[in-house]
């Protein structure tokens, strides 16, 4: 009996604590800096060296680009089929200018497989997005600037 | 007609039940198909790879760093481990010093990642015997867990974390303080959750005594972890064969008596007091430095074949790398301890009433991820 007594003290005990559920539609998470969302990513610093592509343990990146009237490479199509992607985040740790990163966006259920599909346009615009609500967080240091510093 | 005996009133007989493969007490897509004589087992046969997806077969296609996110998914509630078992090995193949911070950080998240594994088996055991409350305040603790590692690594559940050579990210200002409020205040939390469950008259007579078997039986079905050392047997992989730095750390292996429900219950509470103990200590080592070794880009294994198991949270977790000298092994062999475990099931359910199997199945701990991998 004395058992279950103390078990009883401490559901009391507990009954003027604060909630601590998230009301999740409602209330959004704040979701941290590092947090692996769906990509978001930036034509104009990829150099078309497909590590990411190489790098992906699911092969969900195809890219392909062609090299402009100065000889350079530029990126054409840049297509993420997110159905498969894992979200490991590998494609970004390898990315030399970090032309390819993670955002918070996470809410990308969809009725149609096709949406899942995500092409160039829609991750730059993700990208836009990304800038627009956390217009404070630093742009990340390129593997090209860290030897630099060293 | 006259009667002449009782049986003829009731007239009972053998009855095949399938418990799952989807059913809230099988914690995840696991079937069992129980032969019931009124309230009695006759008979169980647990029927598994309802969650196999060939991450043997698949890794066998990757190259090492690409293995680690689908170890991931091997056992999903303590991932930091599987990450921490295959990077372990291949390290040892390789013969990579690992930075001092690197240690560190591992063992920290590892201990606080068996700490979030052992309140989910709090949780969902009391679950299972019919008590709701528990289940609310392991997981208000385990969310702490859980969010701290979002902070870290950007994940809440696979966090792809370990790298061959160290780990992927150095801790975010604040971290390490975090978890020291957070290993503070878990002491307390220990405390509730012993007054809330561990006297509870109910609970007892549920578990004492049920579901036992001998130190000779878990040995003999490859039983490794909790449900081996409930028995009365010291095996402990963290302190028989040392990995990592687990030997700078104070702590102590706890033992059961009789190898029931009841002793792996109260083992899974004295192993989260102890890995609290290691965390804490661990914040007071831990030094500023780096947290990546130097390894190449292109990790290719010498051939060969390596083996090498650490203490999961359910037993030995161990990697098997049979490698032709290539970036990606010729072939890898997983020890789930959840498989080895699974396999005294059969026997220890025969002849016990069908009340106490859920609470027998939910005492040996399995996440099935780690079943079918």
């Amino acid at each position: 009996m004395f058992g279950f007594l103390k078990g009883l003290g401490v559901t009391i005990s507990q009954l003027p604590k604060k909630k601590v559920t998230l009301m999740y539609p409602d209330e959004k998470p704040e979701w941290p800096e590092r947090f692996r969302g769906v990509h978001r990513f930036i034509p104009e610093l990829c150099t078309v060296c497909n590590q990411c592509a190489r790098i992906c343990p699911t092969s969900c990146i195809s890219l392909s680009g062609a090299r402009d009237e100065n000889r350079k490479l530029r990126i054409e199509t840049y297509d993420i089929n997110s159905d498969i992607c894992i979200l490991c985040s590998l494609c970004t740790e390898v990315c030399p200018t970090e032309a390819i990163l993670m955002s918070d966006t996470f809410e990308n259920a969809s009725y149609v497989r096709d949406d899942l599909y995500l092409d160039m346009h829609w991750l730059y615009n993700n990208e836009l997005e990304y800038e627009r609500r956390h217009p404070d967080r630093a742009i990340p240091e390129t593997d090209v600037q860290k030897k630099a510093g060293d | 007609m006259a009667l002449t005996d009782e049986t003829d009133v009731v007239r009972t007989e053998e009855m095949l039940l399938n418990v799952g493969p989807q059913h809230p007490s099988t914690h995840g897509v696991f079937r069992m198909v129980v032969k019931i004589s009124g309230e009695t087992i006759l008979e169980a046969e647990p029927v598994i790879g309802y969650l196999h997806r060939g991450t043997e077969k698949l890794a066998e296609n990757l190259q090492y760093t690409q293995i680690i996110p689908y170890t991931d998914r091997l056992d999903y509630v303590s991932a930091m481990l599987n990450n921490y078992s295959l990077v372990h090995t291949v390290e040892e193949a390789l013969g990579i010093a690992i930075p001092d911070r690197a240690e560190y950080i591992r063992v920290i998240t590892m201990e606080l990642n068996r700490l979030a594994s052992h309140l989910i088996f709090f949780g969902t055991y009391l679950l299972d015997l019919g008590a709701m409350t528990p289940f609310l305040y392991a997981f208000e603790e385990r969310e702490k867990i859980i969010d701290m590692f979002n902070e870290l690594c950007g994940a809440r559940i696979t966090f792809n974390y370990m790298r061959i050579g160290g780990v992927k990210y150095d801790t975010p200002p604040g971290w390490l303080e975090q978890v020291d409020a957070f290993v503070k205040r878990m002491k307390g939390e220990m405390v509730k959750y012993r007054n809330l469950v561990t006297g509870n008259e109910i609970f007892l007579a549920r578990v004492r005594g049920v579901g036992k078997y001998t130190t000779e039986q878990a040995l003999g079905h490859g039983m490794s972890g909790i449900n081996l050392r409930c028995t009365g047997y010291n095996w402990d992989l963290r302190k028989k064969k040392p990995y990592s730095i687990y030997d700078r750390f104070d702590w102590e292996v706890p033992l059961g008596k009789n190898g029931d429900c009841w002793d792996r219950y109260i083992l899974h509470m004295e192993e989260m007091e102890q890995s609290l103990r290691i965390v804490e200590q661990a914040l007071q080592q831990i030094q500023p430095g780096p947290v990546l070794a130097k390894v190449p880009k292109l990790i290719r294994v010498p051939a060969g074949e390596y083996y090498s198991g650490i203490e999961g949270t359910r037993g030995e977790l161990g990697f098997y790398i049979v490698s032709d000298g290539k970036d990606k092994p010729y072939r890898l062999k997983i020890r789930r301890p959840s498989f080895e475990n699974l396999q005294i099931l059969p026997i220890i359910l025969k002849g016990v009433p069908v009340g106490d199997m859920v609470a027998i199945l939910g005492s040996i701990d399995p996440v099935l991820g780690e079943v079918g991998a």
